[in-house]
């Protein structure tokens, strides 16, 4: 697992490629996905070592796509990744790894993908 | 003693009796209508006490002594029309008609010994007879006007005088055929004895009967009253509570009037004939001050200074009542009555109890209203909440984006130093800043149309000049803008607001139309305001949504949060600006896919007319003269 493959989910544009820039800069593999459900298909299809979830986007949310992990019986950690003020609470909701409130520091975004892939 | 005797004895204890009670009432309270009742039944009792003297001295009653009872027997009728004019209405002419008969009646009895002539003896039935008739006629005729307790008072009088009417008229049969005198008699000793009876009832009911007379209106009305608080509208509440109180005292009146503190005034529901009145004025008011219940059974000789107001409203009797909530002044509960022996007494009391009925009713309502604002004001706070949270979340996704990009330019930069520069990360970094900027200016331009401060500096500018120009920043081959301005429309405005405005419903239209939608920007003059609309082929408005369209933080439910970016403040501040110029703004749509136009209306100043004006001819001649 030299380079761990992480799936971005974000609907704002900006923000999935900026993360993805930052991750790929330390050498991991990243997707991205703008919506739960392409996460979903994105999920099968790769096998991420880790998914930064954002909460509120359309078509699928981050609860939905959560759901469909389980009902695909896919287990795969999970890094919250909110604009809003409930971020630790809807992390708490869906068992997620960990949190992140954006604006977050490209540090903060990093050491924590670190413990988490090698926790995975 | 036989029955017959009996039955006659019992009758002429009954009219005593009443005569007695009547008479007591009246020292109690001498107003015209007990007086007169009193008069009635103290010639009843005349009459009663002198056949009884007879019967005790066994002397038969001499000319004289017949002439005098003739005329008392004769009273009667009178008596009973001067009644009628107590409690209800009538022709002027009825009295003295009245009086003019029991005058020319007692005249011919004093002066032609019996045995009458029969031309005597029919005038004199006739005149008993017909003016029985036009009394029982007319106090049924009141009964049909008035309601409740009234009504079944003005029934048992109407009831009498039918019962006293046949009574006359069987004795007048029973002169002329002296056969079966006996069944006769006992006849005319019922109809006597009901028709006191229903005269007493009537004119003088006790207080028990009273009670019961008023008690399916009161029930009815205390049934009621317990649905009422929760009626939308607070003048319903009152017009329901005026209708109760006049149902249950059996008037035909009620009037609330509501205690404005602020004004010092007591305000009356429409339909009254006095909206306001002061709190030292009037008879309601009196109640008020003193805080108790008053009666007038003359408002003209009580309150002089409106006499007038109560002789058109019909309101020459009126009992006032406060009505208070623990301390607290709600108000006063009037009725009145053209007829001052409606009332009794008593009915005081029966008002101060739906007085307080009502205190309750309404405040109980200030209770509903005082939980509607407290709720209101909760969802103001949610609203406001949801507005920060919302804010806050729409501030810190370009951040994100703003922070890491710099921190990962920072890096690559210390990393390989002579790199170059990367472009497209820094192109991300204005953009995203930008959208930052721009949010941050729309949050403070919230700010200020909340402080009424979004309109600052305000100058002569041409509204079609300032349009044109924003249009044309506007236009692309993709969406078309059409100006349809003629000339100039000149007014005072604040000109970078007013690029904003026309800015922000443009950004709008194009945002919300299909490519090679064309927006159509059409301004006009109408005298002393301009109108702008701006309508677009886009995806319109539900009709639900028109109403909340410019209030903060609403967004079309048609519009997908995600498909078009934005925080629904645009309008609200198109709004304010709009608003802030002292004009007003708002949107028409046919519906889902149907488009919208958009319409401002702003002051401006008038056209100057080239054509000479007519005024100056009409001051030339004011100079002449």
């Amino acid at each position: 697992m030299s380079h761990p493959s992480i799936l971005v989910v974000d609907d704002d544009s900006s923000i999935r490629r900026i993360v993805a820039e930052i991750l790929l800069m330390e050498e991991y593999e990243v997707v991205t996905a703008p919506n739960g459900a392409e996460a979903l298909l994105a999920v099968e299809h790769e096998r991420p070592a880790l998914v930064l979830l954002d909460m509120r986007m359309p078509v699928l949310d981050g609860w939905g796509f959560v759901q469909g992990l389980k009902e695909r019986d896919i287990d795969v950690p999970i890094l919250v990744m909110t604009a809003a003020q409930d971020t630790a609470r809807w992390a708490a909701e869906v068992g997620a790894a960990g949190h992140l409130a954006k604006p977050f520091e490209m540090s903060e975004l990093l050491s924590a993908v670190e413990r988490l892939c090698q926790a995975g | 003693m036989s029955a017959f005797q009996l039955l006659q004895l019992v009758s002429q204890l009954l009219f005593v009796l009443v005569a007695v009670a009547v008479t007591l009432q009246t020292i109690r309270r001498p107003l015209k209508a007990s007086l007169d009742t009193a008069l009635l039944f103290a010639v009843v009792a005349l009459l009663v006490a002198v056949g009884w003297i007879h019967q005790l001295d066994g002397v038969k009653a001499g000319r004289w002594e017949n002439a005098v009872t003739g005329s008392l027997l004769m009273a009667i009728p009178y008596m009973l029309v001067r009644l009628v004019d107590d409690f209800t209405t009538m022709r002027r002419a009825i009295p003295g008609a009245a009086a003019v008969g029991l005058a020319a009646s007692i005249v011919s009895l004093f002066v032609f010994p019996p045995p009458y002539s029969g031309i005597l003896a029919l005038l004199l039935v006739f005149y008993f007879a017909g003016f029985t008739t036009y009394v029982a006629v007319a106090f049924v005729r009141a009964s049909r006007g008035a309601s409740g307790v009234t009504r079944r008072r003005m029934n048992a009088v109407a009831g009498g005088s039918l019962f006293l009417g046949l009574a006359i008229l069987l004795a007048g049969i029973a002169l002329a055929t002296p056969g079966a005198a006996k069944t006769e008699g006992i006849i005319i000793s019922l109809l006597t004895l009901l028709s006191g009876l229903f005269f007493f009832l009537g004119f003088a009911p006790p207080v028990w009967l009273r009670r019961a007379w008023q008690e399916p209106e009161v029930r009815g009305f205390l049934a009621r009253a317990a649905s009422l608080p929760r009626m939308p509208d607070l003048r319903e509440i009152v017009h329901e509570l005026e209708r109760g109180a006049a149902g249950s005292l059996g008037v035909a009146n009620a009037a609330i009037g509501l205690w404005d503190a602020e004004a010092g005034l007591l305000r009356y529901n429409a339909g009254h004939l006095l909206r306001e009145s002061r709190a030292d004025q009037m008879i309601g008011g009196h109640a008020f001050i003193a805080q108790e219940p008053v009666f007038s059974d003359n408002t003209e000789r009580d309150d002089p200074a409106h006499a007038d107001l109560y002789r058109k409203t019909g309101a020459r009797a009126i009992m006032a009542a406060p009505i208070t909530s623990d301390g607290k002044r709600l108000g006063i509960l009037a009725v009145y009555a053209a007829h001052a022996p409606i009332f009794a007494d008593d009915d005081l009391l029966l008002l101060s109890l739906l007085a307080n009925q009502a205190a309750v009713i309404l405040e109980s309502r200030i209770l509903i209203d005082e939980a509607a604002r407290v709720k209101a004001l909760e969802e103001t706070t949610r609203l406001k909440d949801d507005f920060l949270s919302a804010a806050a979340h729409d501030l810190k996704t370009p951040l994100t984006t703003i922070v890491a990009q710099a921190q990962l330019l920072e890096r690559r930069a210390r990393r390989n130093p002579g790199e170059p520069a990367n472009l497209e990360g820094i192109e991300s970094l204005v953009t995203e800043s930008q959208r930052l900027k721009r949010l941050v200016l729309e949050l403070l331009d919230v700010a200020r149309v909340e402080q009424g401060k979004l309109v600052s500096y305000r100058e002569p500018l041409d509204l079609i000049e300032l349009a044109r120009e924003v249009c044309e920043r506007h236009s692309t081959p993709l969406h078309r803008q059409v100006l349809d301005a003629p000339g100039r429309i000149v007014g005072n405005y604040d000109g970078a607001r007013i690029v904003q405005l026309i800015d922000n419903l443009l950004e709008n239209a194009v945002k919300y139309s299909p490519e090679g939608g064309e927006i159509r920007v059409r301004i006009r003059q109408d005298g002393a305001s301009a109108s702008l609309t701006v309508a677009d082929p886009g995806i319109g408005i539900p009709t639900a949504d028109l109403a909340h369209l410019f209030d903060r933080f609403h967004r079309g439910s048609n519009v997908d949060d995600r498909q078009f970016a934005g925080m629904g403040l645009g309008l609200f501040i198109c709004r304010g600006i709009v608003e802030q110029h002292g004009g007003s703004i708002w949107a028409t749509s046919a519906g889902i896919g149907q488009g919208s136009t958009f319409h401002v209306v702003l002051p401006a100043a008038e056209p100057i007319s080239v054509t000479p004006r007519p005024h100056p001819i009409s001051l030339a001649v004011e100079q002449a003269g």
